[in-house]
């Protein structure tokens, strides 16, 4: 073994190594002058993402990424959709999102599809993975903005910021005031209802997931009526307890619409919800993304428990 | 002794919960908590442990191996899989599951024997090793299946996965039931058959053991009570580790008493894991798994290092 090693080492004479060392030096080169030509493409200018993280992005953008439903429908609604060149798997709203390349999901998405894409922006919802993900990027020229909206507000905020960002403000504000002025008509429909009713929202069936207090949607039920049945539970989308969620007696169960969430748990069955007949399914992209729909979501809801 | 010890558990059991009951005056509620609910999941928990800790005092005794456990030789994951495949391919009846649990708990125990076992005999490490090479391989399996089959039909599995007892019915209680007493009696049957085989498979053969047929019945058994109990709760792991380790320290190794006692002890066990799983973070819930591998996970250690 060890005078085969030596035996192959003598094999290298230094000309090749001085060969290896020129391609390596080139290749290295060349790859430096690619990155600096990627960042002084354009003109940029210096924004704030939801974590206070500074963020330099070029004063026109003309090519982003969306790694969340919920941002590519925004990025849509503010009228930036054209600028779009990779989505995730999940991006199945509006229809043009579909036809936009697809870069796997938000918690794996593929980085060597997003650098290919040379985006300037890519869009992120989550700080998961952030640090690793980020630098990669960086090194790249591509800036990573995070928008992390939690409630209604910060939708309406997240619509200013897509607005500012894409240079169009006026298409945002037009949107922002259509969906508070929707808000606020179910808001003086369901005001001063005595006795909002208990809601209990499934996600899925079994095991049993619901919303907790840490989710939007204990936001959105208040919003459109209602209060929901399990509001004090902590964590956002926890796993409940069978026995707690019989002692529950939601007066209405909303279903998370999706293969294996079609009825309510057996639990419920001596419940108000059941008894009443009062099920009803809402679209699980609706109420899972905080996004442009949530008061398509707030005026369902609102429809469902005062008809 | 052990008797009493599981009678009070199941009282204890029985009586606390993420919803306090109290079992001298029942309104309808409690009723339906206590017996739809609470009652199903403890008696199951029971006949799971008992199925798993049987399984793990055979397969030691059979293997002359005090560190041979169902879900670290990989024969737990068999039955995963079985019970994965089962759903997607045959639906969710009552039979299916169980069965191909079975079938694949047959197959990995019979895999992981045929690997552990050298020219030189079985020894310690190559059996782990068997174990840890079949329970990644299956693993790798189960989830190339879940990122690949439709993601809402498989959500409730990864829950499962660790060893959940919240989906329990009183059908899977009755099966699971079955399995552990035939089980029991059966292996318990063979304990002398046993015993002469851990002292030395030729001196077994001069006693007349006909060592062929009991190691075929032993491996046929003990996969099909992890198979049912796998089926039932997913993979609760090193029930079959601990369990029958504290019964040997307190009656010896003879296996006439080591089985069937297996049994009680594994039964009480599980109970009381479930039991912290279901009150530890009331109204939410743990996967009773996460429980018993925060005991065994460091047994296991010292056992291997006291090897």
């Amino acid at each position: 073994m060890r005078t085969f090693l030596i035996g192959r080492s003598n094999t290298f004479d230094l000309g090749q190594i001085a060969l290896a060392a020129v391609v390596f030096a080139m290749a290295f080169l060349l790859s430096c002058d690619r990155a600096k030509s990627l960042t002084e493409t354009a003109a940029t200018r210096n924004v704030t993402d939801d974590l206070g993280r500074t963020v330099n992005v070029p004063l026109k953008i003309d090519r982003a990424v969306s790694l969340a439903p919920s941002l590519t429908e925004m990025i849509f609604a503010v009228g930036a959709g054209d600028t779009l060149v990779g989505v995730t798997s999940y991006c199945n709203y509006p229809e043009q999102a579909k036809s936009v390349q697809k870069i796997g999901d938000t918690m794996t998405p593929n980085i060597e599809r997003i650098i290919a894409l040379k985006p300037q922006v890519v869009f992120v919802s989550t700080s998961s993975q952030l640090e690793a993900f980020t630098k990669t990027l960086d090194e790249q020229g591509i800036a990573v903005f995070v928008s992390d909206a939690k409630s209604l507000d910060d939708v309406y905020r997240s619509f200013d910021q897509f607005g500012d960002l894409f240079g169009t403000k006026k298409q945002a504000s037009n949107i922002i005031s259509g969906l508070k002025r929707r808000a606020e008509a179910v808001r003086t429909r369901v005001d001063g209802k005595a006795n909002p009713p208990k809601v209990f929202v499934q996600i899925s069936n079994d095991p049993l997931f619901t919303i907790g207090k840490n989710s939007f949607l204990t936001e959105i039920l208040e919003q459109a009526g209602g209060t929901s049945a399990t509001k004090d539970v902590a964590t956002a989308y926890p796993k409940l307890s069978k026995e707690t969620a019989l002692a529950l007696n939601p007066d209405v169960i909303i279903l998370s619409d999706s293969d294996d969430n079609k009825e309510p748990n057996e639990v419920f069955k001596n419940s108000p919800a059941v008894k009443n007949g009062r099920i009803y399914r809402i679209n699980a992209d609706i109420i899972s993304r905080p996004g442009p729909r949530l008061v398509d979501a707030i005026e369902q809801i609102a429809t469902d428990l005062y008809p | 002794m052990l008797s009493a010890a599981l009678l009070f558990v199941l009282v204890l059991a029985l009586s606390v919960g993420s919803e306090s009951i109290s079992i001298f005056e029942l309104s309808d509620q409690q009723r339906a908590i206590l017996f739809d609910i609470r009652m199903p999941r403890v008696f199951l928990g029971a006949c799971v442990g008992a199925c798993l800790a049987v399984a793990g005092a055979s397969l030691q005794a059979l293997l002359r191996n005090p560190l041979a456990e169902p879900y670290l030789l990989g024969v737990s994951n068999g039955a995963a899989l079985g019970t994965m495949l089962a759903f997607v391919f045959l639906g969710s009846s009552g039979v299916a599951k169980p069965l191909m649990a079975f079938a694949g708990a047959g197959l990995a125990t019979f895999a992981v024997y045929q690997m552990a076992r050298g020219r030189a005999g079985m020894n310690v490490e190559r059996l782990v090793l068997a174990g840890v090479i079949v329970t990644t391989f299956l693993s790798s399996i189960i989830v190339l299946l879940t990122s690949v089959l439709d993601a809402a039909r498989l959500r409730g599995f990864t829950f499962w996965l660790l060893g959940d007892l919240s989906q329990a019915t009183y059908p899977g209680f009755y099966m699971t039931l079955v399995a552990a007493v035939l089980g029991t009696l059966f292996l318990s049957s063979q304990a002398r058959a046993l015993n002469l085989m851990m002292v030395g498979e030729r001196d077994a053969l001069d006693f007349g053991v006909e060592i062929g047929r009991v190691r075929l019945m032993v491996f046929g058994f003990s996969s099909l009570l992890v198979g049912t109990a796998v089926a039932a709760s997913g993979s609760v792991g090193y029930v079959g580790l601990i369990v029958p380790h504290l019964v040997r320290l307190s009656t010896g190794s003879d296996n006439r008493l080591v089985v069937p006692l297996s049994a009680l002890a594994g039964a009480i066990f599980v109970v009381l894991a479930d039991t912290v799983a279901r009150t530890a973070i009331a109204p939410r819930e743990l996967p009773v798994g996460a429980i018993t591998a925060l005991i065994g996970a460091p047994l296991f250690i010292y056992l291997l290092r006291r090897n």
